[in-house]
């Protein structure tokens, strides 16, 4: 169970765009193609591998309804980095994302690391944003972007890694200020990549994607 | 002071008071309200003396005016209004004072106070000792005074103004702000009020503080703050995380975990005092139902710090109060674990299952060993907690089952396994409480576990008698079976079958639901006890022996009690014995007087209700499972039997019976395990070696034995045994059996045969059949008896007999059909009352709030008089005197507009709360619609004359 770091992640966006489905994807996965709303919140923990490192995430995914709110802020400032997700085939999850972000700003510390995910790329047929207006949304807002679909599992990973090497770039470049744990990183105490036993290390191959 | 300020003050100071007097009292209905429905009934006088007090104060009630109102009105008027900052200071210190002193104080304080000091708090962060006295004033308020003896049923200002505080989510998120200050006892007294509001309004408290930003870290910054405020923030979230499933996943993304086993490690860990206490209850309020928390800990932090506290370190042998509380609170932990999370959430069991098999993967079984079994110095409480917990952690798991029938104790050379140390407490030990919690292991060993009984099962071969002489500790040495089969068998000597017993009920989880186990144990032979008394007998006789024995000896044991729990733990093992197992029925019927024995059993009226039904129950398996055809020992001769000696009405007359008995009805599914908190912790760690009674939750007449053995398993085998008993036994009846094959063909002469042995032949058939017709008719003769007996009254029992098979099923579902909707009754009637009761309820706070509408508006009257009289006052002083002094004439002009003003202010504030009134009233007229009472008629009793809402209610009845 030893990590070099562990980083916070929150996921948010309105209800129904897939962000357990993402989530169970990655710890699991697996494909939930029932609605299970979230009530509140829900935890989810995986190990990736980061520079050969090992990283504990710990994942809250929280509830896209709005009577939700008030508690799912709670979770924003002790995070490291958010998943904000849409879903590219409703078009009004895509128009609510400027109150999202307002959102995290408001509550999350400034340093807070946001990748936007426009979900659900398997249903190409029935696409209502395109590709470009998530890029170009995620460039004025400074934020990393992906299409995926927690279905087929097409850029699940990659966006949970690219995160964390996003994350696990700024702590090298001296952002953070790592002994302080609200920003939603902890430092480990067995850095050492070793044979970690368990799911955790099952599922630790990928990675190394970071400069 | 002249005249118009006087006057201003007067006017100005009055209304606010009435505002305040008006939140007052909706507290004293709200308090009223509550402890109406706590079925307390407040004394009414009480409220109303309290409520008086205030009234007298703002209308100048002659009589009732309180010194202290006027005091903490000048202070209040001091603090806000004064220009001196020493002043103001020395004023809050006073305020502090008299608010600590008294009921009234506090109640005067509740009254006027709370604006002034939030004000205080919101406008003076700078005035480091204002801010203090400030806080330590509202700590005085808020503290109920024991000291000062009242009437019992006298209201305590200090939870009025709770209650008063914990309404404005705004002061709460003024309080949580405070606790950023630099100032070490400004975060002190903030930390006590916060935990004083939770203590009165838990659900408030919890409700306004996830609704502020940032609210619970706060609070979590606390337990890295200096160890007085570590200590009290610590009891704060243990109330905060009660049963609050968002509040307990924030804290623990707050990261809880890691902070609560940092300060039981720096604390000394089982060894520390209190605060561990206090971590592990927080501990334990984050886990239990949580299943989401358990994951977290278990995939992020691991449960290795969870058990190193287990690990008994240092001074092991010495066990102090504290650390008997430390440890049981810690074993809980681990039983929240094992339950895996609340039983509604649909990610349980796989995390109950994960949860079992990384704890056993940590090696907790050895720690759990040491505590429950290796341990003899430990207190009881803490064995008894660890060897449930091992239960519990193998309980249907498969490979924690293996882990723990490997596991060995001891030091070489005496090692044995740790299944055999766990028998010899159950055989050996002096405190109930211990046998049951070693027998659960055992319990949770064999459920489902048919490898693991047959394992068991293999090592029972009888010893050479000298062997079960030897002295007991040698026992080291032995096999499992042997120290079982020794257990079941030493008593004798010594009239003593308390071993006996303990042993039986083992042997009964071994035979459970295992054809394999029961045939093998049938086929065990005990030597005679002395040899001069013959041959060698079969254990299962040696059982029944028992249990006749146990009945004989009822009167002459010094403990009372005991035989008849010997006898229900033999019945037990011997009905789990003879289910399913026409072997052990026919070993069981192979000695006649077993059958009389048993008969008598069960209409003995000196033995309990449950050993008459479990003997019945006994009795119809040697009907039901009975597959031998020698006469005298087959079905038909139990059944017949049966019906002569006892008579069939009054057989399942048992049944019935022992089902009705509370023993049976209390059954609960799964045990529930009540909260360790501060105040039950003591309770617990104090159970002694010598407990005979004391399980707190349990009733004196059930005797924990019992309801530990007629665990939900068995009464559901019990039920299902009824059932086809009920149908077996009619069947026999139905079909009864020939003797003779009525073949035609058989009554032909054969070929080849001689008439004279063709006669011979059907004359012995004859015979036969008269033989056979005579048995008829002295069954139907027994019939006959039994069904007059019942005298015919149409009772459920006679038509079992009189009736044949699909009768008795349309019978049988008639009879369930009655009872469903007799429960069903009872259902509605219970509901009805709790309708009738709720109802009631809201007409009291119907007419209460009508009551208090009326005094308002009276009051807002005698405001208005006074004004009145004031404008004429201010008129003739006008015509008086407006040549000499124009500037009074101008002072006085301005002091009654704005005494207009404040008026018109606080007229539109009573109109608001009388607006919240009325919703109030229409939201309960709803209600109560729903709850379909006739609203109308209701309020028409209120309306006039104020009503009698408990003639109303008895109208109603
Ligand atoms: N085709 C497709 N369907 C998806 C994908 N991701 C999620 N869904 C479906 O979308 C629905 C909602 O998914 P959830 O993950 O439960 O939504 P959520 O964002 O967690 O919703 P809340 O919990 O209410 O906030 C489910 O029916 C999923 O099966 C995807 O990538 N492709
Ligand atoms: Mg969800």
């Amino acid at each position: 169970m030893s990590y070099a770091y562990l980083f916070k992640y929150i996921i948010i966006g309105d209800t129904g765009v897939g962000k357990s489905c993402l989530l169970l994807q990655f710890t699991d996965k697996r494909f939930q193609p029932v609605h299970d709303l979230t009530i509140g919140v829900e935890f989810g923990a995986r190990m990736i591998t980061i520079d050969n490192k090992p990283i504990k995430l710990q994942i809250w995914d929280t509830a896209g309804q709005e009577s939700f709110r008030s508690i799912t802020r709670s979770y924003y400032r002790g995070a490291a980095g958010a998943l904000l997700v849409y879903d590219i085939t409703r078009r009004e999850t895509f128009n609510h994302l400027a109150s999202w972000l307002e959102d995290a700003r408001q509550h999350a510390n400034a340093n807070m690391t946001i990748m936007l995910i426009g979900n659900k790329c398997d249903l190409a047929h029935r696409r209502a944003v395109s590709t470009e207006e998530g890029e170009q949304f995620a460039k004025e807002h400074g934020l990393i972007f992906m299409e995926a679909s927690a279905k087929t599992a097409q850029n699940v990973e990659e966006a949970f890694i690219k995160t964390a090497a996003t994350i696990y770039k700024k702590i090298q470049d001296g952002v953070f200020d790592v002994s302080n744990e609200s920003y939603g990183i902890k430092v480990g105490y067995g850095g050492i990549p070793g044979p970690s036993g368990g799911r955790d290390g099952a599922s630790s191959q990928a990675g190394g994607c970071c400069s | 002071m002249d005249a118009a300020t006087e006057l201003k003050s007067f006017v100005g100071g009055s209304l606010t008071l009435a505002s305040k007097l008006l939140l007052v009292a909706i507290t004293l209905y709200d308090l009223a309200v509550k402890s109406f429905v706590g079925g307390v009934e407040m004394k009414r006088m009480d409220l109303v003396s309290g409520y008086k007090g205030v009234v007298g104060l703002v209308f100048g009630n002659e009589n009732s005016t309180s010194s202290e109102d006027s005091y903490v009105e000048r202070l209040l008027d001091r603090i806000s209004n004064g220009v001196l900052a020493d002043d103001r200071r020395s004023a809050m210190t006073e305020l502090q004072a008299v608010v600590a002193e008294s009921k009234a104080g506090q109640l005067a304080f509740g009254a006027m106070g709370f604006p002034v000091i939030m004000g205080v708090l919101k406008e003076e962060r700078d005035d480091v000792e204002m801010v203090r006295g400030a806080l330590e004033t509202l700590v005085s308020a808020l503290t109920p005074l024991d000291h000062v003896k009242g009437p019992k049923n006298e209201i305590q200002p200090a939870l009025m103004n709770t209650d008063l505080l914990s309404r404005e989510s705004e002061s709460i998120s003024l309080l949580l702000s405070l606790l950023s200050e630099d100032d070490f006892y400004v975060r002190y007294y903030t930390l006590q009020i916060l935990t004083a509001l939770l203590t009165n309004s838990p659900n408030r408290l919890q409700e306004a503080i996830l609704t502020i930003p940032r609210g619970i870290t706060r609070l979590m910054d606390m337990l890295m703050d200096r160890e007085v405020i570590r200590n009290e923030a610590l009891l704060l979230l243990t109330y905060l995380t009660r049963e609050a499933e968002e509040i307990q996943k924030i804290v623990v993304f707050e990261g809880a975990f890691e902070k609560i086993f940092s300060i039981i490690i720096e604390e000394g860990g089982s060894e520390g005092g209190v605060v561990v206490q206090d971590c592990l209850e927080l501990l334990n309020n984050l886990l239990r139902s949580n299943a989401s928390n358990q994951i977290l800990l278990r995939e992020t932090m691991g449960f290795d710090s969870l058990i190193s506290i287990l690990k008994l370190r240092g001074s092991a042998y010495s066990f102090t109060q504290q650390k008997t509380i430390n440890l049981l609170s810690v074993l809980e932990t681990f039983n929240l674990l094992i339950m895996g999370g609340s039983e509604a959430d649909p990610g349980r069991d796989a995390n109950k299952l994960t949860n079992m098999t990384v704890l056993i993967q940590k090696k907790v079984l050895d720690h759990l060993l040491t505590l429950g079994v290796e341990s003899q110095w430990a207190p009881v409480a803490v064995r008894c907690a660890a060897l449930r917990c091992i239960g519990d952690l193998i309980a249907s798991h498969p490979k924690n089952l293996d882990a723990i029938s490997s596991k060995v104790l001891g030091e070489e050379p005496q090692v044995e396994p740790a299944l055999n140390s766990i028998l010899r407490i159950i055989l050996r030990t002096s405190s109930v409480q211990e046998f049951i919690a070693a027998d659960h292991i055992f319990k949770s060993f064999c459920e489902k576990n048919s490898d693991g009984q047959t394992m068991l099962a293999s090592t029972l071969i009888p010893q050479p008698l000298s062997m079960n002489h030897a002295p007991l500790e040698e026992d080291v040495n032995m096999s499992f079976g042997s120290m079982l089969l020794r257990g079941l068998t030493l008593g004798e000597s010594d009239g003593d079958l308390e071993a006996c017993c303990r042993a039986a009920s083992v042997l009964s989880h071994i035979l459970k639901d295992n054809m394999h186990c029961k045939e093998r144990v049938v086929r065990i032979e005990l030597e005679a006890p002395m040899p001069s008394l013959g041959v060698a007998e079969p254990l299962l006789h040696r059982m029944v022996r028992y249990l006749a024995l146990a009945s004989s000896m009822k009167n002459k044991d010094g403990k009372s009690g005991t035989a008849g729990y010997v006898q229900l733990v033999i019945l037990k093992l011997l009905v789990t014995w003879l289910a399913d197992c026409p072997t052990a029925v026919h070993c069981f019927l192979d000695s006649r007087p077993h059958l009389t024995y048993l008969l008598e059993l069960v209409s003995n009226t000196s033995v309990t209700v449950c050993t008459r039904g479990l003997a019945a129950v006994l009795l119809g398996e040697c009907v039901l499972y009975n597959k031998s055809s020698d006469s005298g020992k087959d079905a038909f001769t139990v059944v017949d039997s049966l019906s002569q000696k006892i008579g069939l009405t009054s057989y399942f007359l048992k049944f019935d019976e022992m089902q009705k008995s509370f023993l049976f009805a209390s059954v609960k599914p799964t045990q529930s395990h009540k909260p360790l908190t501060r105040s039950t912790a003591a309770s617990m760690a104090e159970i002694e070696d010598v407990d005979e009674n004391d399980l707190s939750d349990q009733k004196n007449e059930d005797h924990p034995i019992l309801s530990s053995m007629l665990d939900a398993h068995f009464v559901s085998l019990i039920k299902r045994l009824e059932a086809d008993i009920r149908e077996n036994i009619v069947e026999v009846y139905s079909r009864p059996k020939s003797e003779v094959a009525v073949v035609p063909a058989e009554l032909e002469q054969k070929s080849g045969e001689g008439d004279k042995e063709y006669i011979k032949r059907l004359k012995a058939f004859v015979e036969k059949q008269c033989s056979e017709i005579q048995k008829l008719i002295g069954r139907n003769a027994t019939l006959a008896e039994d069904l007059a007996k019942t005298g015919g009254s149409g009772s459920i029992q006679a038509e079992h007999r009189t009736s044949g098979a699909s009768e008795r099923v349309q019978a049988e579902t008639l009879r369930r059909d009655l009872q469903e909707a007799s429960q069903r009754l009872e259902m509605l009637k219970a509901e009805n009352t709790k309708i009738e009761s709720e109802s009631s309820m809201y007409q009291n706070l119907a007419a209460k709030m009508e009551s208090d509408l009326k005094s308002l508006s009276d009051a807002y009257n005698t405001l208005e008089q006074a004004n009145f009289h004031l404008e004429k006052e201010v008129k003739a002083l006008k015509s008086g005197g407006s040549s000499v002094c124009p500037d009074v004439e101008a002072i006085k002009a301005e002091a009654r507009e704005e005494a207009q003003k404040e008026s018109e202010v606080e007229l539109n504030d009573l109109l608001v709360c009388l607006g919240q009134e009325q919703s109030k009233v229409e939201r309960l007229s709803a209600r109560l619609l729903e709850l379909g009472e006739d609203v109308d008629k209701l309020l028409e009793g209120v309306g006039d004359d104020m009503g009698l809402p408990e003639d109303d209610e008895e109208e109603e009845d």
